[in-house]
């Protein structure tokens, strides 16, 4: 299905949020397997066990739900950026954006990263339409009849944003040697994606296009948790913390921060289109 | 493979050198690498010696490996602008030369200036000496002679918006005999304060055009 889902003006003072918290756990759900007392839902005892053995055995296996995601900014991600994404950096610049749905991102998900960088681009100032798939030759041919005429001028923009898995690996050998030591060594799972960014003026000429790369592990048990618990609470700085939602945070702002950079490059690389007269450009 | 054997390399694993932020590996730390995913063959051509090969018959596991290379300089140690044009500087002055080069073919027997417009004269430099290389890779003939104007024209020039003042200082170029009929001028050029994308224009016989 093809269509905008939303015309306007952004001068509204919500935040974007991060868009891949869903996705984090969407993955978990679909590829992890949790360990056995909380997939059948069966209660911890609350009686202590007499045995010290037993005892450290289910307290491990409890704790051994834990897990740690990181995220690591592989290429791309990490850039230094100069644009405030808070500020008004595209003042009335119609900008059409288009989220393709493919193996990486489900219609569900495109559909919500779509909204949230919509939301982002609006808060900059920018007249945003968002279109699921990708974009089309013609000048805002994508758009429906119904938003037409709201658009008075022609698009400026259109950034086009594609998502690829490059590699993922749920390592069956982690989780057995985790098992075995009682989750103190952890299992590690780790996928690195791909997000293509490529933004055109109206008339499809291209204005400015980047790969932004990115890696997420999370490792699972007792050990891994216990330490970075501890990590977290006695020696990190605040900044270098890991956990909580701190993953889905870090690159929710690189992402949005690096997409506000690229559009804003665009859009001077556009007046410098506009600047350049076809007289001049030949000889 | 020996079981015992493929619990140590598995047990290993714990330990290697993983460029993702953890216990001994902060966040800002890793930051600083610039990675790739790559397969194990393409690793073990890049960093030979680091990665045991392939077996003939494939792994027994799923593998791959992640290349990482460290910046230069740590992060903050320049503006944020600046880091952002000079990490990348040697491929986006070579596409500007290679578009230089291919856009203006009827330049190709003139001597190349360049000259470049960033606030910073150390980024300034870097980036006219940059340019002049990727300009002799593609086969151009550079110059290091400067283009100079006047006190006056400059005073008048750079009170003018961006799109008047490059093809006036660039007809000044010409009209000062500064740069003449054999030379060409490549004009390396940050717009706006806050993009962090360089754009080209050409100068020739007074005559101004952007080429990106």
């Amino acid at each position: 299905m093809r269509g905008g889902e939303r015309l306007a003006r952004g001068r509204s003072t919500l935040r974007p949020g991060p868009f891949v918290d869903q996705n984090l756990r969407r993955r978990w759900k679909s590829q992890v397997t949790l360990p056995p007392h909380t997939n059948t839902g069966a209660p911890i005892p609350t009686r202590l066990p007499r045995s010290p053995a037993a005892a450290l055995v289910l307290s491990g296996l409890a704790l051994g739900s834990g897990c740690v995601t990181v995220y690591q900014p592989l290429s791309g991600l990490q850039q230094p950026v100069v644009v405030d994404p808070t500020a008004p950096n595209l003042s009335d610049v119609r900008m059409a954006v288009y989220c393709v749905p493919g193996p990486a991102l489900s219609r569900w998900e495109t559909n919500k990263l779509c909204q949230r960088v919509s939301t982002l681009f609006e808060h900059q100032g920018a007249l945003v339409t968002t279109v699921e798939g990708p974009a089309a030759d013609g000048e805002d041919d994508a758009l429906t009849d119904d938003e037409r005429p709201v658009m008075e001028a022609p698009i400026a923009l259109r950034m086009e944003l594609r998502s690829r898995d490059l590699y993922t690996n749920n390592a069956s050998l982690s989780w057995a040697i985790s098992l075995m030591t009682a989750t103190v060594l952890p299992a590690v799972e780790e996928s690195a994606f791909a997000v293509d960014v490529v933004i055109r003026d109206g008339s499809g000429f291209l204005l400015a296009s980047e790969s932004l790369q990115g890696r997420l592990i999370t490792r699972y048990g007792v050990g891994t948790w216990a330490a970075n618990r501890a990590a977290d609470t006695y020696w990190r700085r605040e900044d270098q913390r890991l956990f909580g939602d701190i993953s889905s945070h870090d690159l929710s702002e690189d992402l949005y921060r690096q997409l506000s950079q690229l559009a804003y490059n665009a859009r001077v690389q556009r007046q410098v289109l506009e600047a350049r007269a076809p007289a001049e450009a030949r000889p | 493979m020996n079981p015992f054997a493929l619990l140590a390399a598995a047990l290993l694993a714990y330990v290697r050198p993983d460029p993702a932020p953890g216990l001994l590996m902060s966040k800002e730390r890793s930051r600083q690498l610039e990675c790739a995913v790559v397969t194990t063959q393409a690793a073990v051509e890049r960093r030979p010696g680091q990665l045991a090969p392939e077996g003939s018959r494939g792994d027994m596991a799923d593998r791959g490996a992640v290349l990482c290379s460290e910046r230069l300089l740590r992060a903050g140690l320049r503006a944020p602008r600046d880091e952002a044009i000079l990490s990348t500087l040697e491929l986006r002055v070579s596409e500007l030369a290679a578009t230089a080069v291919s856009v203006r073919p009827d330049l190709s027997d003139r001597t190349w200036r360049v000259e470049p417009f960033h606030p910073s004269a150390q980024v300034s430099a870097k980036i006219a000496f940059a340019t002049k290389n990727a300009l002799m890779a593609h086969g151009a003939a550079v110059s290091d002679r400067l283009v100079t104007l006047a006190a006056g024209d400059v005073d008048v020039i750079t009170r003018m918006a961006p799109d008047l003042a490059y093809p006036a200082a660039c007809a000044r170029y010409a009209a000062n005999g500064s740069l003449g009929e054999g030379d060409a001028l490549l004009a390396v050029v940050l717009r706006d304060p806050l993009e962090t994308a360089l754009h080209a224009g050409v100068c020739a016989d007074g005559r101004w055009s952007w080429l990106r």
